[in-house]
């Protein structure tokens, strides 16, 4: 037993692999289907009025896979992440960690590593059954463009696991942790209001495997991959250095 | 800074803070406290509720920063192991996993032989593999022991053991910390006086935030304490109760049942020369007069009273 085991205990015994895999899982089932059938679908509720929309291509079931999963899904994942990551509670149990673990970054590793792991499994999962549906109901998805993406949205991905990381440094809980790195989540795209940041921003990941499907060349997510890796770095030792001061 | 004065006749300290003090928000939770702990002891640091105990505690083992002052560890700190007053555990581990994860937590070697003795020690045998969710009070107590002597504590720091026990596991963790007693240093805070007399062998008492006395517990029983006697008399006392309390040599009087009070004196000279004539002169029927046993609540009650 050691502190990795533990964190795969975690996820197995608290059911959080469920969790995870069953929303990954079902929005990638399900973004291709309502893709391909998205016109009988709102012709069902329209009555009367007759729907056309433009004929489905194979990127609008990822399109389909990746809206509802990155709000949805984010939001287990942060719950996931703030449930291992808020160990500074109860103090009791904290007191056992913190009072035989002189650097801070031993507990705040395994949990990290074990959380953005399994959600990039899970993330994986979700996306090869997206891309299975899709080649089945809506055409061939580049295979390059496809792994490319998901490397991509991984690191998007592992970017959210580190925000909720730096969040749980300063608020303790995890309902005060979740909400609050939602939030900063939300924020983050907002930032491309400012003209000059927008093609740098982590949250342009999000668009890459759509993106990369459709032909966008991978040098454009250049820069947001290389802003992203720094972000999450400075991120997770901002969440060392003061979970390190921080008392119990 | 002048450092605190050991304990006299006793080892080289293995803990000693240096006008330790601890400030919340301008409240001084702990105020140039020097204290001293004897290689070797059990040591008990009693207090009322909100003296500072649990403060302490938090600061030597590194849970919390003091705000002036030093501490001085003459242990390494993987070396020191805290059981807080409600252990807590991820409730899905079993008691066999929580004993093993102390142990790797401090670098020792995974020993199935090691853990199983530990639990065996702790009375955990039979609930090794167990979820400890499902945990009595007094088990999770025993489980946070287990986890703290996995570890091969040089200095076990427990927090109120006993507290909220009843008077089975109380009995029980009093022996286990006995057990201990000789190779790990022992530093125990508790309110209930009765266990730190039973079990320590060196004695702080905080108030306040400050430390009034500090040494050993033999020498505050006996050099603190004023001297009490307890006088067993035929009902009614309560005349000689109120003639007592009227001279000028006693402190107190106190009601130990019907027919027995607890007489503390200004001193043993003037009771052995005036107790007998006033009981005779309140018309007191005295059926025996002995020397009161000390015990460590009287003490703390003059102490933080």
């Amino acid at each position: 037993m050691n502190l990795w085991r533990l964190e795969w205990l975690r996820l197995l015994r608290t059911r959080s692999w469920i969790a995870l895999a069953a929303v990954f899982l079902f929005f990638g089932l399900l973004g291709p289907i309502s893709a391909r059938y998205m016109e009988q679908i709102l012709q069902r509720f329209a009555g009367e009025v007759s729907v056309t929309l433009p004929p489905p291509t194979p990127a609008s079931g990822l399109e389909q896979y990746l809206g509802n999963v990155m709000q949805i899904g984010l939001l287990v994942v942060l719950a996931v992440a703030a449930g291992a990551l808020a160990f500074d509670q109860p103090i009791e149990r904290a007191a056992f960690y913190r009072s035989r673990v002189r650097r801070v970054w031993t507990l705040l590793a395994p949990r990290y590593v074990v959380v953005t792991l399994a959600t990039v499994a899970a993330f994986v999962l979700g996306t090869v059954g997206a891309w299975y549906e899709t080649v089945v109901l809506l055409g061939d998805l580049p295979v390059g463009a496809m792994l490319l993406g998901m490397l991509l949205t991984s690191l998007y991905l592992a970017f959210a696991v580190a925000v909720t990381a730096a969040v749980a440094s300063f608020v303790r809980t995890p309902l005060a942790i979740v909400p609050i790195a939602a939030g900063l989540l939300i924020a983050v795209p907002l930032l491309g209001l400012i003209g000059p940041l927008r093609d740098w921003l982590p949250s342009v990941l999000l668009g890459s495997l759509v993106g990369l499907a459709v032909g966008v060349p991978p040098i454009e997510y250049a820069r947001p991959a290389l802003v992203t890796l720094a972000v999450t770095a400075v991120l997770l030792g901002l969440a060392a250095a003061r979970l390190q001061r921080r008392e119990l | 800074m002048t450092p605190p004065v050991p304990v006299a006749g006793d080892a080289p300290p293995i803990v000693a803070t240096y006008g330790l003090g601890k400030d919340y928000g301008g409240v001084a939770a702990l105020a140039d406290v020097d204290l001293v702990v004897p290689r070797g002891s059990v040591y008990g640091v009693v207090g009322p509720n909100g003296a500072g105990k649990t403060t302490l505690l938090s600061i030597l083992v590194g849970l919390k920063q003091p705000t002036s002052g030093s501490v001085m560890l003459a242990v390494e700190r993987e070396r020191i192991a805290l059981v807080p007053d409600t252990p807590s555990f991820e409730p899905w581990l079993t008691a066999r996993e929580v004993v093993a994860l102390a142990r790797s937590l401090v670098g020792l070697a995974p020993s199935a032989e090691a853990v199983d003795a530990t639990l065996r020690r702790t009375g955990l045998a039979d609930a090794a593999d167990r979820a400890n969710g499902g945990f009595s009070r007094g088990m999770l107590q025993r489980l946070g022991l287990a986890a703290a002597m996995a570890g091969e504590p040089t200095l076990l720091v427990l927090d109120e053991p006993a507290a909220a026990l009843d008077p089975a596991g109380r009995r029980d963790v009093l022996d286990l910390v006995s057990d201990l007693r000789g190779g790990t240093t022992i530093l125990f805070s508790s309110h209930i006086l009765v266990d730190v007399q039973q079990v320590c062998d060196t004695i702080g008492i905080l108030r306040e935030g400050r430390l009034l006395f500090q040494g050993r517990t033999r020498d505050l029983l006996a050099g603190k304490a004023a001297p009490a006697f307890t006088v067993r008399l035929r009902p009614p006392v309560d005349g000689v109760v109120d003639a007592l309390e009227a001279a000028p040599w006693v402190h107190l009087v106190e009601r130990a049942g019907l027919d027995r009070l607890r007489v503390t004196v200004a001193s043993t000279d003037a009771a052995e020369t005036e107790l007998v004539r006033s009981l005779a002169d309140a018309g007191a029927r005295v059926v025996g007069i002995a020397p009161a046993e000390v015990d460590l609540e009287h003490v703390f009650l003059e102490l933080t009273g």
